[in-house]
């Protein structure tokens, strides 16, 4: 039993009222207990511990204590430019933070935009007295009036109605105003028509109610609970950069105190140690990784934009790439929402002829709410279509309307009283089933004969067929009446109708689907249609589109709710799915099972109630036609409401995480030739090869704009004929850490310590010979070591641009951001290596235009050796596929 | 398991409600329900004659329902009054509302609930009433731990309320996502999530079997709290009956407070029961 269910008199028992309304002290007593009627921020972190938990994860702590060990260090041993490499590293921390947290402050964004649609004043009876009051003050057990252009302040029960109509669009997305009443219901509070929701619109006529329910218990407040509350989780990226920075530096800081230890043993100082582990450890860890991540997304981000889809948290870019699932809307977003009349059909051959001075077309014109402005049809995009298909059919009709019992999903029709020549009709359309239970007669031929079961088997029939070909199928009666004083409910005016006959209306699908649903079978994307239409017309545009093959399982919205999650669950692991006669309020659950079974899902909505299930999804995708709340929760915006746009997403996002592999590659090239000359440091006590401050100045210097070119390689185009990422397979595997360290990585390290010997040699040292650390011939060895690294690195960009196919068939000089940085590189490095206050910060020294001459053969070697191995792996792909056609024939 | 039920009532609404849910649990236990107020010393009369107004309403709605009944007035302190009362009259539970304030205030730092909860040797149901629009349950949800105590008493509360409203019961436990240091959170089906239920949630699961009660369960990672709040928001429950909390001040402000996270947010009214009946 709830509210909905009682009686006005058991209405006020149960909230312990009366018709006068609460006394001036009962209700302050209340606003004491139940609070202010408004939409309350659910506790949350506050902001300076969201920045604050920036700093103190795992990477920044590690980086911290890098930090901290260099300010000690300075302290100790001052001089030796310590106290630059600490604020490096803390300028490193600081600069990853404030990327972080700015994406997080964004969300908070949503919450707030559903506080302005609340509204402010509200008329109640106190004391029996009206009274003007803020909304925000009204309490349980308040009697309140509504009146046309209200918002609706609370939850109330009406009481008293003078033909209320509300728009509900705010709550359920339906546009169409809805009557409300005041007779008890015994179904779901949600469903009752005797009930006005907060944050609803009064559209037209007024109503007296009793407020049961305010603020943050309102229907209005439990969207806005879960939208404030649904943790998005962390997406796939995240999770998968998290794994890789601690892997990495679980590597690095062994190998750390490995080399450590070891250098201890042979007898080397406490504090060489120090410095070789704090390089070693910093060599390793990927600190260019987040910040170069986060550029890379945004860019990502840009590029999307262009192709009409605006992404609004970075993170979502990649985990587009891994969507498994899509849930999809298909008005609007499938479809062209272009309403246009294709069918009219009746009982006899000529279905729009007149009939006693009337047809179809009139009351497909009178039945009608578009109006016309400045020459221009406004309304909803299927009484346009109507309107005009009947206005071009038998012109304008003088007519004057008497009354109006608007739709409603109950009903699922709508009918108006209208006077014409002094004839006055009831005219009515609606859904066919809805339609056809009214009528008791119809017309046929030029007569009107009583509807007979025959003929309506012939009707069902007739509707079914139009619904088959996709078209969306009302029906149209009408009656005759003395006068509309005679009418006093809706069912008196919806009683024994005249059936007129159908219209098919095409909603015809946008052309680019079809193409974009074929590329998500071939990436093996699955699609499931979840629409508020008839299950016939939605699957009639599924097989249309090539969104159904095979046998597809198709659940009505009435089949859904008496679903257990278990039966929910078997239903969502079918291939082909659609799910007809649903509201927004219901994907919530879809996404929740669909997630629970490890899918990754993006789902499309617009309205308010599609809000927790569009932040619940891994990519809630947003038309940007839809309501302000569904773009806040949402990570995507589509800016052309198109399906497609949600594809090209994907391929994007696919390339973005096989990109982010490639500058991994990349960085870890580069790793193995900074760790290698350390390791020989320690071990054969070489002169220092590298410093710390000049490893820094690599990882988050020369290389970074190359990396970010590598970012923006367009995607390869094998991308979308693979299978979504399986859930587990990240970033790196063997192949990646093969390919990075060992292969490319010590090719490179040749050149680098060639470089460096060579530069030693040629200033007069010899094998066993210790240098002091500032002595200018170390300078220039390690400046020389630098320099390779810079240099194997510009080989190496163009090595890893793509993964199989030849750098020669895309174009050598296709990326022009790649071009772009190697210029910076080469200049930043100049400037390190040249000028005296790059000298001074990374302890560099000049060194000779022979030493960039003996590096380039090097270049070339790492460049070529990798279009050797893609080579192979072609040859080896072409093999494998003429062994699989073989075995099959 | 009851066989007297008590339940106290003032002037405020919430404790009217309270009283609701006492009347309906002593129909379908077949108890007798002691209506008690106790007026706090220089009180107005005005208090005074509106918590007689609820008692009398009360009073007409059991008497229709054929309940035994019997009210109570006192003046004095509430917490002393009801003790004595529960004592002498050896009563087995008793029902109280929760205030705003209580849950404003940190609710285990010293309210008149929480006092009722530690002094009254029986159990005692707290109530706090947020929605006025669902007046009989009809979906219950009950958060469980993965380890019970007093399980009889509160599997046996539950039957007892869902069999007052012909309500079903939805069991959930938010248990701590599995974690490892190089994968972060590990992703289970419900499939296995369903091995690691808690033997003490499988014996609740049976008690609720043995009252035939329909019910269903959940399982999902994440805290408890919050959970607990999303979960209700989400399906529509009408109401939370939940056990109180057994963590101390000090873990609450470190740890965090599950019961104290519910009593803010809840979307629907929630019981909390402190349960005092051993299992046998």
């Amino acid at each position: 039993m709830k509210i909905n269910s009682l009686s006005t008199d058991e209405v006020f028992q149960s909230l312990v009222t009366s018709a006068d309304g609460l006394s001036e002290e009962e209700a302050k007593r209340r606003l004491a207990e139940f609070g202010y009627n408004e939409i309350e921020e659910i506790k949350k972190k506050p902001l300076i511990f969201k920045f604050l938990s920036q700093l103190t994860h795992f990477l920044a702590i590690l980086l911290w204590v890098a930090a901290l060990f260099s300010f000690l260090s300075e302290y100790i041993h001052p001089g030796e430019g310590m106290l630059t490499l600490g604020l490096a590293i803390v300028g490193v921390i600081f600069i990853n933070a404030i990327f972080a947290f700015i994406q997080e402050y964004r969300v908070e964004k949503a919450l707030a935009a559903m506080k302005k649609l609340l509204p402010f004043y509200v008329r109640v009876l106190r004391n029996g007295k009206e009274t003007e009051i803020f909304a925000r003050e009204v309490v349980p057990g308040d009697v309140a009036t509504l009146m046309e252009g209200d918002k609706v302040p609370a939850d109330i029960r009406i009481i008293e109605t003078n033909e209320i109509k509300v728009n509900n669009a705010p709550l359920t997305g339906e546009s169409e105003p809805v009557g409300r009443t005041k007779e008890p219901f015994s179904g779901e509070l949600i469903n009752s028509q005797n009930i006005a929701f907060a944050g609803t619109m009064v559209v037209s006529g007024s109503a007296k109610g009793v407020i049961f329910s305010t603020g943050m218990r309102t229907e209005f407040g439990r969207i806005a609970h879960l939208t404030g509350t649904v943790t998005p989780g962390i997406s796939p990226l995240q999770k998968e950069i998290t794994r890789i920075t601690r892997v990495v530096t679980a590597i690095a800081v062994t190998t750390g105190l490995l080399f450590f230890s070891i250098g201890y043993l042979i007898g080397r100082t406490f504090w060489e140690n120090f410095l070789f582990a704090i390089g070693i450890i910093l060599a390793n860890v990927p600190e260019g990784l987040l910040p170069t991540v986060t550029l890379s997304l945004a860019m990502g981000s840009q590029r999307m934009a262009k192709r009409k889809a605006l992404i609004k948290n970075l993170t979502s870019v990649e985990t587009l790439g891994s969507v498994s699932v899509i849930c999809t809307d298909k008005t609007g977003t499938l479809t062209q929402n272009k309403m246009e009349v294709k069918k009219v059909a009746g009982l006899c051959d000529n279905a729009t002829e007149k009939v006693q001075g009337i047809s179809l077309f009139h009351s497909a014109l009178l039945c009608n709410n578009t109006k016309e402005v400045e020459g221009n049809l406004k309304g909803e995009p299927t009484e346009v279509a109507l309107y005009k298909a009947a206005a071009d059919s038998i012109g304008h009709i003088e007519n004057k309307r008497l009354k109006e019992f608007p739709f409603d999903s109950d009903r699922k029709r709508m009918s108006t009283i209208n006077s014409m020549r002094d004839t006055t009709y009831v005219l009515a359309k609606g859904a066919p089933e809805s339609i056809l239970q009214i009528s008791r007669h119809c017309f046929r031929g030029k007569d009107i004969v009583p509807f007979n079961t025959s003929m309506e088997e012939k009707s069902v029939e007739l509707y079914h067929s139009l619904m088959d070909q996709g078209l969306r199928v009302l029906a149209f009666a009408y009656k005759e009446v003395k006068s509309d004083e005679m009418i006093a409910s809706k069912e008196d005016a919806e009683r024994d109708m005249i059936f007129m006959g159908f219209i098919g209306l095409e909603d015809p699908p946008r052309p680019e689907v079809a193409e974009a649903i074929q590329k998500c079978r071939e990436a093996g994307i699955r699609i499931i249609m979840i629409t508020g239409d008839s299950s016939r017309t939605a699957a009639a545009i599924a097989k249309e589109i090539g969104l159904i093959k095979e046998k597809a399982t198709i659940v009505e919205g009435a089949e859904f709710l008496k679903m257990s999650d278990a039966e929910l669950r078997d239903v969502l692991s079918d291939k082909e799915i659609i799910f007809s006669r649903m509201t927004p309020k219901h994907k919530l659950r879809v996404v929740n099972i669909l997630k629970e079974q490890g899918e990754r899902v993006a789902v499309t909505g617009d309205g308010v109630n599609d809000a927790p299930a569009l932040k619940r999804a891994d990519i809630g995708v947003s038309m940007g036609t839809g309501t302000d709340v569904a773009k806040e929760a949402a990570d995507m915006i589509l800016l052309d409401d198109n399906f497609a746009t949600i594809v090209n997403a994907i391929e994007e996002g696919r390339a973005i995480f096989e990109n982010i592999k490639k500058f991994i590659i990349y960085i870890f090239a580069h790793l193995t030739a900074e760790a290698v000359p350390y390791i020989l440091f320690i071990l054969a006590r070489i002169p220092l090869p590298l410093t710390v401050m000049q490893i820094l100045a690599i990882d988050l210097g020369t290389e970074t704009i190359p990396a970010l070119g590598l970012g923006v390689e367009p995607p390869e185009a094998a991308i979308m004929k693979q299978p979504p990422r399986p859930k587990g397979k990240g970033l790196i595997d063997r192949k990646v850490l093969f390919k990075g360290y060992i292969f490319l990585g010590l090719i490179g390290t040749i050149g680098v310590l060639f470089a460096y010997f060579f530069v030693l040699n040629k200033g007069g040292w010899r094998w066993g010979v210790e240098l002091p650390i500032n002595d200018p011939l170390v300078y220039q060895a390690s400046t020389a070591t630098f320099l390779g690294i810079v240099m194997m690195q510009i080989g190496n960009v163009f090595a890893c641009r793509t993964q199989t196919e030849s750098i020669f068939k895309i174009g050598i000089f296709g990326n022009r951001l790649i071009l772009w940085g190697i210029l910076a590189e080469i200049l930043l490095s100049a400037f390190i290596i040249y000028h005296p206050w790059g000298n001074k910060i990374f302890s560099t020294a000049s060194i000779p235009l022979s030493v960039w001459l003996l590096l380039i053969p090097f270049m070339f070697m790492v460049f070529f050796a990798e279009e050797v191995r893609k080579f192979l792996a072609r040859y080896r792909e072409v093999i494998l596929t003429i062994d699989n056609s073989q075995l099959k024939e | 398991m009851y066989r007297k039920i008590l339940t106290a009532v003032n002037e405020h609404l919430n404790s009217e409600i309270a009283a609701r849910y006492a009347m309906n649990l002593a129909r379908a236990a077949g108890a007798k329900l002691y209506l008690c107020f106790v007026a706090g010393k220089g009180r107005q009369v005005a208090i005074f004659d509106r918590a007689e107004e609820a008692i009398k309403r009360i009073f007409i709605d059991a008497k229709k329902m054929a309940i035994d009944i019997e009210a109570i007035t006192e003046t004095g302190d509430p917490v002393k009054k009801i003790s004595e009362i529960v004592r002498h009259e050896e009563i087995d539970i008793v029902f109280a509302a929760t205030r705003r304030e209580d849950v404003e205030k940190r609710f285990y730092a010293g309210t008149v609930a929480r006092d009722l909860s530690l002094a009254l040797p029986c159990s005692v149901a707290l109530v706090r009433v947020v929605h006025m629009g669902r007046i009989h349950p009809k979906k219950i949800l009950v958060p469980l731990k993965a380890r019970i105590d007093h399980l009889t008493e509160r599997s046996y509360f539950s039957a007892a309320m869902a069999n007052a409203f012909g309500s079903n019961i939805y069991l959930l436990h938010a248990t701590k996502p599995i974690t490892s240091f190089f994968h972060g959170e590990v992703h289970l089906t419900p499939v296995e999530w369903e091995k690691k239920m808690s033997k003490d949630i499988s014996y609740f699961m049976e008690h609720l079997n043995k009252y035939k009660i329909i019910h269903e369960k959940r399982l999902i990672p994440g805290k408890a709290g919050r959970s607990i709040t999303i979960e209700a928001a989400a399906k529509r429950f009408d109401l939370v009956i939940m056990g109180a909390s057994e963590r101390s001040l000090l873990s609450s402000i470190f740890k965090g407070n599950p019961v104290e996270v519910v009593l803010r947010e809840t979307p629907c009214d929630l019981i909390i029961l402190k349960p005092r009946h051993e299992d046998k």
